[in-house]
């Protein structure tokens, strides 16, 4: 579908649900389930389930107040990269640190290899990676949806980036 | 390289509780029923069967248009009220709305067994909301009588 005709939908989709068509919230669902899994799982990674579910509840309770319907996605990757930043920061204070559960490295798969990388990052610098790499965000708007300053998520990414090299590489 | 990064799908339970958030009044009630998947969809997937004597008080429900995965019922409920109910239907989720009607059910597999969720009630016209008179009552209600069936 041509992008012209997909904001259109999405637009009248976004309308309709404000208005309390519970059809429309259940297509919008259907178009941002996907979406908001795609950001959440390289943050979250283990609890990406749950950090998804979360980011979708938060963007169904606050539909409401989205005023520019045409920037639905946007709006709930916002929402999403701050609910998978919780989520996994919730779990590593649930869980101990257990370094022998780490991938062994040189897994042949290369999307192995991926997770491995982010298995080693905080769930900040995971979240600029994929900000950057998955969603294609300069630095200055990926440091506006993380609410910090440009030249932290200059040097989050530097350190996200080395990371992923160094293991990459090995 | 993007499709190589991990992603997540949300089962059709985790769904309904996502959507059930954006509607004032709503509950989910869920739980996980000792019967596998495919046993549990084959009554509440069969709309003139199953559905109507677990989900609602309908006496009858009859599916009166079906494209793709869109559905359109015509529903009449104990007391004589006729409801046209709109929606979509795919295994292990089925979500109409009539105009003062929601009805929303889904099911995930769970091991041997499936979780199953339901939500649903009297809409309130004009609002992403639902008359929050009975809702977890009927939701409890729709769990037994499914239990009762399987």
């Amino acid at each position: 579908m041509p992008d012209e005709r997909r904001d259109d939908r999405t637009v009248r989709l976004v309308r309709a649900a404000q208005r309390g068509d519970t059809l429309a919230m259940a297509e919008l669902l259907d178009l941002l389930a996907p979406y908001v899994g795609r950001v959440c799982a390289p943050i979250a990674l283990d609890q990406a389930a749950d950090a998804a579910q979360d980011a979708l509840v938060a963007v169904f309770k606050s539909l409401r107040t989205l005023k520019d319907p045409a920037a639905l996605h946007g709006w709930a990757r916002a929402i999403a990269v701050r609910e998978a930043v919780r989520t996994a920061h919730r779990a590593a204070r649930a869980l101990p640190a257990d370094l022998n559960a780490l991938p062994a490295r040189g897994d042949p798969q290369l999307s192995a290899d991926i997770r491995d990388v982010l298995d080693r990052l905080s769930p900040e610098h995971r979240a600029v990676l994929m900000l950057r790499d998955v969603e294609g965000l300069d630095e200055r708007t990926a440091a506006s949806l993380l609410g910090v300053r440009t030249g932290t998520v200059k040097s989050r990414l530097h350190r996200a980036r080395d990371t992923f090299r160094k293991a990459w590489t090995s | 390289m993007n499709e190589l990064w991990p992603t997540t799908d949300l089962d059709p339970v985790r769904r309904l509780h996502a959507l059930a958030a954006g509607i004032r009044g709503a509950h989910v009630t869920e739980a996980h029923v000792d019967a596998p998947f495919e046993r549990v969809w084959s009554l509440l997937g069969d709309l003139e069967g199953g559905f109507g004597q677990v989900v609602t008080d309908m006496e009858r429900l009859r599916v009166v248009r079906r494209q793709g995965e869109r559905v359109e019922a015509l529903a009449r409920s104990r007391y004589g009220m006729r409801a046209r109910l709109r929606g979509v239907q795919r295994p292990g989720w089925c979500w109409l709305q009539s105009r003062f009607l929601l009805l929303g059910v889904a099911a995930a597999p769970d091991g041997d067994g499936t979780r199953v969720a339901f939500t649903g009630g009297v809409r309130v016209p004009g609002r992403a909301a639902l008359v929050p008179l009975g809702v977890r009552v009927e939701g409890r209600r729709s769990l037994e009588r499914l239990t009762a069936l399987l």
